[in-house]
């Protein structure tokens, strides 16, 4: 037995070394090898991530928006606590992305030199990650429609997750969503965070996107306290009663003009920071006072640290030139979602608008056909009215795009199609424009969105 | 001199995936006096009491699949009789499992009987999407304009040859893997697991569509120009050979492959 466990340590030992080696000769070749060693760990030990030691505390965030962020957000406020904190923020959200960091976070002896571990995880690999790691708690944002290839649905992702969460595990879980409230199993203890409604929040749905609407207890129509956006928001169910859980952690009260907002904290009111006024920032802000309160940081600490956090804000831009705003907003392509919210924000600015549009993916370009029933999870209806004066579609999906402005209400007279992506930026008239639009998608931020925005910056400049 | 059509969409609240209810959308675009009836799970369907001339139901969740077994089986005769009497049905994506004798999910534990209006048996791969094109012709359209579209799913459907299927595959897979039959045709009952969607994606099978249900009046497509420009350049690209992966070729049962 003695000598079992004395193999075992070895094999352990030697994937700890290998993938710290693997680690130093990627970096040594100028990249940051967030996710090879914690491969090469996972092929010589596929245990790993449970058998090398984890910190004292483990926090696992996951959803489809903002865990990204809330990663960032937990680990600076953990770093202004003085604890060592092994985070992947910089890395690989998989299984392997996390196995790197749990072995970067231990000496070559293997004994770990963290507080704690901060691990954003892709949902899909819960499976992988969760039944081994049994981290102390798991937070997950929300869960709405993502890849439809890849993620299907939202109640599937929710089935992964469901399944490979352990009893063990605190869940943190945003109360406005039904199906990310429902994770889990009724041993996992469980608190809620929420933000109250809000003066731009409506009484029901609408949208391609609304993925809660029955009620889960006996199929009748749910109704609304308040809706936010695809199935974000409150739910009751005017026949048998069920009602969305209440949340002991609120955001309200929410003023964006001074930059302050309330936060309910399990019963203690706090005044606090306005991290930032979108509305995913603050699910992000309450969600990490939730977390940080889980965990035992002082609650004044807790307020103090939104004081100096501040989220990436690498989604949009805005510049003004002459009496024009010009505005650069990453819009991804293939996550309908994604791109109501884009619209959607667009839709908030008052003027006459703009639009040059290439959001279809490079990465289905090539030896793809991209499959564009995405475009019908999106909501392009924000996009009709009379505001819009005109939109420039490129691209090889320009014909797809352009039907599906038009049958969202958009005047068709008002499209026009042009098959280079970057020759929208000249294309498009800008008199009488208050505002334009540079809307990209990931993939082609740099080919296509990069150069619209240098081109019609200097038409904007000409124009002064 | 066109009449009111009436087109029925079953529990739009819960089969509401992949964009696809956009089907009727468009269809109601192109006939703006159809009167579009959403009928909700708790509800009697529109079909079981009065004339209806197209009914429509979309991508469901699993659980979805489940709910609605359950509200459509206590009509199943009545979808049986109405399916002979010639009445247009188009299920969409794994709405037509609904209709079929059982679904089989391992992952999900659960062996279910569907309506049992067709012979078709439904396993799900909750870790094997299927991810891929289609293209083939239908009776409907002349054979310059085959049928596009695109398949996301879980599920691989299984079905005696005798049953007739929607199309034939050209390129892309069927029903399964092993099988260029896709969908099933049955008078004018489309069922298909084609997403895209396909009234969208497809102008000429739509215009032959709108013929079909009102043979009256000449059929018009909205936003003509765009649909059709749509579907030329999507039809270059599914007539481009280096688009095609192996695995979206119809495989012999010894040796199909790991769906990416």
């Amino acid at each position: 037995m003695r000598q079992l466990r004395l193999l075992l340590t070895l094999r352990l030992l030697t994937a700890v070394w290998a993938a710290k080696l693997a680690g130093v000769a990627i970096r040594a070749l100028g990249r940051q090898g967030t996710h090879t060693p914690g491969l090469i760990a996972r092929k010589l030990y596929p245990g790993i991530i449970g058998a090398v030691q984890h910190p004292a505390q483990v926090v696992v965030v996951t959803g489809t928006n903002g865990k990204t962020t809330v990663s960032n957000l937990l680990t600076e406020a953990l770093l202004g606590e003085g604890l060592r904190v092994a985070s992947n923020r910089i890395g690989s959200n998989l299984a392997a992305g996390i196995a790197t960091t749990l072995i970067g976070a231990v000496t070559w002896t293997g004994k770990s030199r963290a507080d704690i571990a901060v691990l954003e995880m892709d949902e899909r690999s819960a499976k992988l990650v969760l039944p081994d790691l049994l981290p102390d708690v798991l937070v997950c944002m929300n869960l709405t429609r993502d890849s439809i290839k890849r993620n299907a649905h939202p109640a599937y992702i929710a089935w992964i997750l469901s399944s490979a969460i352990p009893a063990s595990t605190t869940l943190v879980l945003n109360a406005d969503d039904l199906i990310a409230s429902s994770l889990g199993a009724e041993s996992n203890p469980r608190l809620y965070f929420s933000v109250d409604r809000l003066p731009t929040d409506e009484n029901s749905p609408r949208g391609a996107a609304v993925d809660v609407a029955i009620c889960p207890v006996c199929d009748h129509a749910l109704d609304w306290d308040y809706w936010r956006f695809n199935h974000i928001g409150k739910v009751y169910c005017p026949a048998c009663g069920f009602r969305a859980p209440d949340a002991g952690y609120r955001a309200r009260d929410v003023d964006v003009a001074s930059g302050r907002l309330t936060l309910e904290l399990d019963g203690e009111s706090r005044s606090a920071h306005l991290i930032n006024d979108s509305i995913v920032n603050i699910y992000n802000e309450v969600a990490v006072a939730a977390v940080l309160d889980r965990l035992a940081i002082p609650r004044d600490r807790i307020v103090a640290a939104f004081e100096h956090l501040a989220p990436p804000t690498t989604r949009f831009a805005l510049e003004v030139i002459g009496a024009v705003e010009l505005v650069r907003i990453l819009t991804k392509g293939l996550v309908g979602v994604a791109c109501s919210r884009a619209f959607e924000y667009l839709s908030g600015f008052v003027g006459r608008k703009a639009i040059v549009l290439n959001i279809d993916e490079v990465s289905e370009r090539v030896t793809e056909v991209e499959n564009t029933a995405w475009t019908y999870d999106a909501d392009y209806e924000y996009l009709a009215g009379d505001s819009l004066a005109q939109v420039v579609v490129g691209g090889v999906r320009r014909y797809d795009q352009a039907l599906r402005l038009a049958i969202a209400g958009v005047d068709p007279a008002r499209i026009l199609t042009v098959e280079s992506e970057v020759a929208g930026a000249d294309r498009v008239d800008l008199d009488g424009i208050d505002d334009v639009f540079n809307l990209h998608s990931v993939h082609n931020a740099v080919i296509t969105g990069t150069p619209v925005q240098k081109r019609l910056r200097e038409r904007l400049e000409e124009r002064k | 001199m066109s009449r009111v059509l009436t087109i029925e969409m079953l529990f739009p609240e819960v089969a509401n995936l992949h964009g696809d209810n956009f089907n009727i959308t468009y269809l109601g675009q192109c006939r703006p006096d159809a009167r579009i009836v959403r009928t909700r799970l708790t509800e009697t369907p529109a079909f079981v009491t009065g004339a209806v001339d197209l009914v429509y139901l979309g991508p469901l969740t699993e659980h979805g699949q489940l709910k609605a077994i359950e509200r459509l089986l206590p009509h199943k005769d009545r979808i049986e009789a109405l399916i002979e009497a010639g009445t247009t049905f188009l299920f969409t994506h794994n709405a037509l499992e609904v209709l079929g004798a059982r679904i089989r999910n391992d992952e999900m534990d659960y062996d279910v009987a569907g309506v049992g209006v067709f012979e078709l048996e439904s396993t799900l791969r909750m870790f094997g999407r299927y991810n891929g094109k289609v293209m083939g012709t239908v009776p409907t359209v002349d054979a310059a304009h085959p049928v596009l579209g695109y398949k996301s799913q879980f599920s691989m459907v299984t079905a005696p040859e005798s049953l007739p299927g929607f199309l034939t595959a050209d390129r892309g897979i069927g029903r399964n893997t092993t099988t260029a039959v896709e969908g099933v045709r049955r008078g004018n009952f489309i069922g298909t697991s084609l997403i895209g969607p396909l009234l969208v994606v497809n102008p000429h099978f739509t215009r032959a569509l709108l013929a079909q249900l009102d043979p009256d009046s000449e059929p018009t497509l909205a936003h003509e120009s765009f649909a059709l420009n749509a579907y030329e350049a999507r039809l270059a690209d599914f007539h481009d050979n280096r688009r095609w992966h192996p695995f979206e070729r119809v495989q012999h049962e010894s040796k199909q492959p790991n769906h990416p």
